[in-house]
């Protein structure tokens, strides 16, 4: 009896535990977690419907079941099948962007999807999963004397750089950015000297100046109206105006489910993708908006205590940059209802309408899964970066 | 139960800079083997110290995002909250609800309108709990559309403020009234009222039940409509938007098509006579998220218009100095980059630019902005304002789709109305600068005053103007725009029908079949835009769902009832007054008019 746990943890160590056994290893609480505030989803789209499972809150259910068992079955994967593929990942996803690209440029303006016939996917969105794991990869083969080299800090910036261009011609600012942002605290994770990072916050300015010459004018008035919405409360500035209305109008314990009227009359635009956030605080409060923000504090939480608890780089990496990854969908989309920060497009994790977000971060929870089911397993720099 | 919570055995110190083992085992009696050397320790101390410091970070970040909340939510509410507690607030200060002031059309005809009413609610604190068993029985059968578990909620809510119903007629509030439940109170409201109804319901708009505007011209004006005595007199002409509408919905179910917009737009002034959009839906119906509906078609609804936009590139192009007489090579579809630019029913010949707009070919139009190159090509559409948003009095303004980055195939497509997506009032206005002497004026819903006054940029020669006019006049007389004749009014036009984008792809099948049309030629004075989203094949159509069978026909009877009611006199003379004889021979116009006396 006493033999067997044993037993397991030395093959839990060398990684040879079957699927069957990782399987239950997964940390339940987390997958609780998980469920529970990704569940809220379909109730406020119910809501932002006026009361009505059609046309959101339906599908949504729908692909949180989907989603929730790709979770299960991505948790308890052998976390050196994705050491493998990292790199193929990467390259395939970033073929698909380009191919979205060049369809894309004949179409029409904005141009960001994929369909496979029974769904249709973007691929900027995977290239945020995909990059975390190139990038883990990477990181995981070098030492600390070659993390601390020049040349080595090449191969991570083309690997950030190159998607999040092309996501930025489609154009979609808020993915680039979160691509930039996911990719960089990864390298601050990685252990890149600290001086690099000081050099490139320098060179953000003369880059932002750039980045304005070559931005739509649509974006330029998003950012200028940021500063004074009430200025143009009915051009770009509108989305924020109504949407700090909502927020203001909820109160301490809000309006009561289903009874918001700034969204159920309509003034809320997008209120079941990116400006979900306010409709929920109109109905259910500061209260019920705190309970949410603390629900991510807690699923963040978790992203870090795995983190800390990994042996291998590469767990640690992947681990961070999802949470932080997921940390960003959080604070982007929130701050931008807020008026914190432009209307860039990031909807808000788990919670809004849309499924390829919904997919990739519950795959992503899925990876993170994986790196606590493997935590103990020790990876070798063979097979990931070997020069 | 959940290895994340066990105990844990304390970390063991590791190598000289007592570093901490990363990770902990999963039972205490573990005996986890000391990483060599080569283990790495070095960046896992890194890697922890600098996962400790994004901890802090990111709880520094949780903390301005909560604290914002809050402050929004809750500390800086009379700022923030606005219209959604406006009634209770107001209901404390005692304060007056405000007025709205009237939306009239230019005739003075009033399309929008305040009613005093009464809305109930319920300070539900200390109402006896038989009274209120009551009034869950009696309030039903006054408003059947209540609902009684709803209503039990809310009067057992214990809060000071819930409102049971908006808007009580004097009949309504004196039954409730003679209920006698203590609790049940009357607050004084406005209620906006629309007689204009349906037909206007995209451009006026809707107001909440706080009396805001929420959408349309309501929204856009909210202020002014507030703070103003004056009426608000818009361009929009009552007995025009009524036959637009009419003309359109009878048409959009002939057709049976999913819905469609139809604009008339003044050429001088850049004034909107009607503006219509289907589906539409009640004004006076609130809180319907029915967004189908709510859509403005005509100003916020961006869409590849298809062959109508040859007239913008035929204008482009005799304006960068083509001249009038000069062939292009359309006898073979145009391959580029893996894509081919064919007609429909084409010639396989060379053809002259009146060919190109009559024949309205794809091959020869995408030679024609070859030609002239891309730079022109976008400055030109710029000075048309078709590559911003369009500029409009109304909240619902639609931004184009505008090809990025614009590479040759762009330049091509774009010709014939291709890969730039624009709303009907882009076109609508573009075309009126084509022909009325090329000066581009925005388009207002506002009434002008001073029509002298009106300021414009020129896009265009007035000599090209004149030829335009004499092109869409050949589309009409000889193209296929032959069904939107109307006697004596000497329309000129083009049909457009184009494939509907579905996802990345074009649809089979489905296309956005428009008519751009001005009237008269001779000198133009309105012009009509009239699209038909997915009409299908019906009987007289022989099986055609292109625009020359739907909306050119659909054109033609609405200019016949609009034109005399806008003061546009028929004419049965021979154009040459108005087009020299060389122009008419060039075209191929001809020079008797066509269709005789008065008739139709």
């Amino acid at each position: 009896m006493s033999y067997a746990p044993t037993f397991a943890h030395t093959r839990q160590r060398r990684g040879d535990l079957s699927y069957r056994e990782r399987f239950w290893q997964i940390s339940w609480s987390l997958v609780l977690l998980v469920a529970l505030t990704s569940a809220i989803g379909p109730i406020v789209l119910y809501s932002a419907a006026g009361g009505s499972w059609e046309p959101w809150a339906d599908k949504q259910a729908i692909r949180l079941g989907v989603g929730l068992v790709l979770m299960l079955l991505i948790a308890a994967t052998d976390i050196r099948f994705w050491l493998r593929t990292a790199y193929a990942l990467y390259a395939i996803t970033f073929v698909l962007l380009i191919v979205v690209e060049i369809k894309g440029s004949y179409g029409m303006g904005a141009q960001r999807w994929i369909d496979l016939g029974v769904l249709q996917f973007q691929p900027s969105e995977v290239m945020k999963v995909a990059s975390i794991l190139a990038l883990a990869r990477y990181y995981h083969g070098l030492t600390q004397e070659e993390i601390g080299r020049l040349i080595y800090l090449v191969p991570p910036l083309v690997l950030i750089a190159a998607p999040a261009a092309l996501v930025m011609k489609q154009p979609d600012l808020g993915t680039a950015l979160m691509l930039l942002a996911g990719g960089v605290i990864i390298m601050w994770l990685a252990g890149v000297r600290l001086w690099v990072f000081l050099l490139g916050a320098l060179c953000v300015p003369p880059t932002a100046v750039f980045g304005w010459s070559m931005m739509h004018d649509y974006q330029k008035r998003r950012i200028l109206t940021l500063f004074n919405p009430d200025n143009d409360p009915l051009g770009a500035g509108y989305h924020i105006t109504q949407s700090k209305i909502a927020l203001g109008s909820g109160g301490m314990f809000g309006k009561g489910y289903m009874n918001g009227t700034q969204s159920s009359l309509n003034f809320l635009p997008e209120r079941q993708t990116d400006f979900i956030f306010p409709m929920m605080a109109e109905e259910l409060g500061m209260m019920g908006a705190l309970i949410l923000l603390t629900l991510y504090v807690i699923l963040i939480l978790y992203g870090f205590v795995i983190a800390f608890r990994c042996r291998t780089a590469f767990s640690r990496l992947v681990a961070m940059g999802i949470t932080s990854t997921f940390f960003l969908y959080v604070f982007i989309n929130v701050a931008m209802v807020m008026g914190l920060i432009p209307v860039v497009g990031v909807p808000l994790p788990l919670i809004s309408y849309g499924g390829t977000a919904l997919l990739n971060l519950l795959l992503g929870f899925g990876l993170l899964q994986c790196v606590y089911v493997n935590r103990d397993v020790s990876l070798p720099k063979r097979g990931a970066f070997d020069m | 139960m959940n290895a994340f919570f066990r105990k844990r055995a304390r970390p063991r110190l590791v190598g000289q800079g007592g570093d901490r083992l990363p990770g902990g085992p999963v039972s205490p009696g573990d005996r986890r083997q000391l990483p060599g050397p080569e283990e790495r320790a070095r960046p896992v101390a890194v890697g922890h110290a600098r996962l400790r410091f994004m901890c802090l970070v990111l709880a520094t970040l949780f903390a301005v995002v909560s604290w914002r909340l809050v402050d929004i939510m809750i500390l800086a509410p009379e700022t923030a909250r606005g219209t959604a507690n406006a009634a209770m607030a107001r209901q404390m200060a005692e304060e007056p609800v405000r007025k709205r002031s009237d939306i009239v059309d230019r005739n003075g005809l009033v399309l929008a309108t305040d009613l005093p009413t009464v809305n109930l609610f319920a300070d539900t604190r200390g109402i006896p709990r038989p009274e209120i068993e009551r009034a869950i029985a009696a309030l039903p059968a006054l408003f059947p559309e209540l609902d009684p578990e709803k209503l039990r909620r809310d009067l057992y809510s214990q809060r000071a403020f819930v409102y049971i119903r908006h808007h009580l007629t004097p009949f309504e509030q004196k039954r409730v009234n003679d209920l006698g439940i203590p609790g049940l109170e009357f607050e004084t409201a406005e209620k906006r009222v629309y007689p204009g109804g349906r037909a206007l319901s995209h451009v006026v708009g809707t107001t909440n039940l706080d009396n805001r505007g929420s959408s349309g011209l309501e929204n856009y004006f909210d202020r002014w409509l507030t703070t103003s005595d004056e009426p608000l007199v818009l361009s929009i002409d009552l007995r025009v938007q009524h036959i637009t509408h009419r003309v359109l919905s009878e048409s959009v179910k002939h057709f049976r098509a999913q819905g469609g917009s139809a604009l008339v737009l003044d050429v001088a002034t850049g004034e909107v006579m009607a503006m219509v959009s289907l589906p539409d839906f009640e004004p006076e119906r609130n809180g319907s998220p029915a967004d189908k509906e709510r859509f403005n078609r005509a100003t916020l609804g961006v869409y590849e218009m298809g062959s109508v936009f040859k007239v913008v590139n035929t204008a482009m192009a005799l304006e960068s100095g083509i001249p009038l007489g000069s062939y292009f090579d359309a006898s073979a579809p145009l391959r580029i980059g893996g894509h081919s630019i064919s007609d429909y029913k084409g010639k396989n010949r060379p053809l002259s630019i009146p060919e190109i707009m009559m024949y309205s070919s794809n091959i020869g139009s995408a030679r024609m902005a070859s030609r002239v190159g891309t730079t022109y090509q976008r400055e030109f559409l710029r000075n048309l304002g078709l590559l911003e948003p369009v500029r409009i009095e109304l909240p619902e303004r639609g931004t184009p789709l505008v090809p990025n980055p614009w590479r040759e195939i762009s330049t091509l497509t774009v010709a014939f109305g291709h890969g730039l997506s624009i709303t009907p009032l882009h076109l609508a206005s573009a075309v009126s600068a084509v022909i009325n002497g090329g000066v581009f004026i925005p388009p207002t819903l506002l009434k002008v005053q001073d029509r002298q006054a009106v300021q414009g940029t020129r896009v265009i020669s007035e000599r090209n103007s004149v030829i335009m006019r004499a092109l869409m006049r050949l589309v009409v007389e000889a193209g296929s725009g032959k069904s939107a004749a109307v006697n004596g009014y000497y329309v000129g036009g083009k049909t457009g029908t184009a494939d509907k984008q579905v996802g990345r792809g074009y649809a089979r099948n489905s296309v956005l079949a428009s008519f751009v049309a001005g009237f008269p030629m001779t000198a133009p004075r309105y012009v009509v835009l009239f699209t038909l989203d997915d009409p299908q094949p019906v009987q007289g159509t022989w099986g055609y769902r292109t625009a020359g069978w739907n909306a050119a026909p659909s054109t033609g009877r609405l200019i016949a009832e609009i034109a005399p009611l806008l003061g546009v006199a028929p004419s049965y003379f021979s154009p040459s007054g108005f087009f020299d004889e060389s122009l008419i021979q060039e075209v191929g116009l001809k020079t008797l008019e066509p269709e005789g006396g008065p008739a139709r």
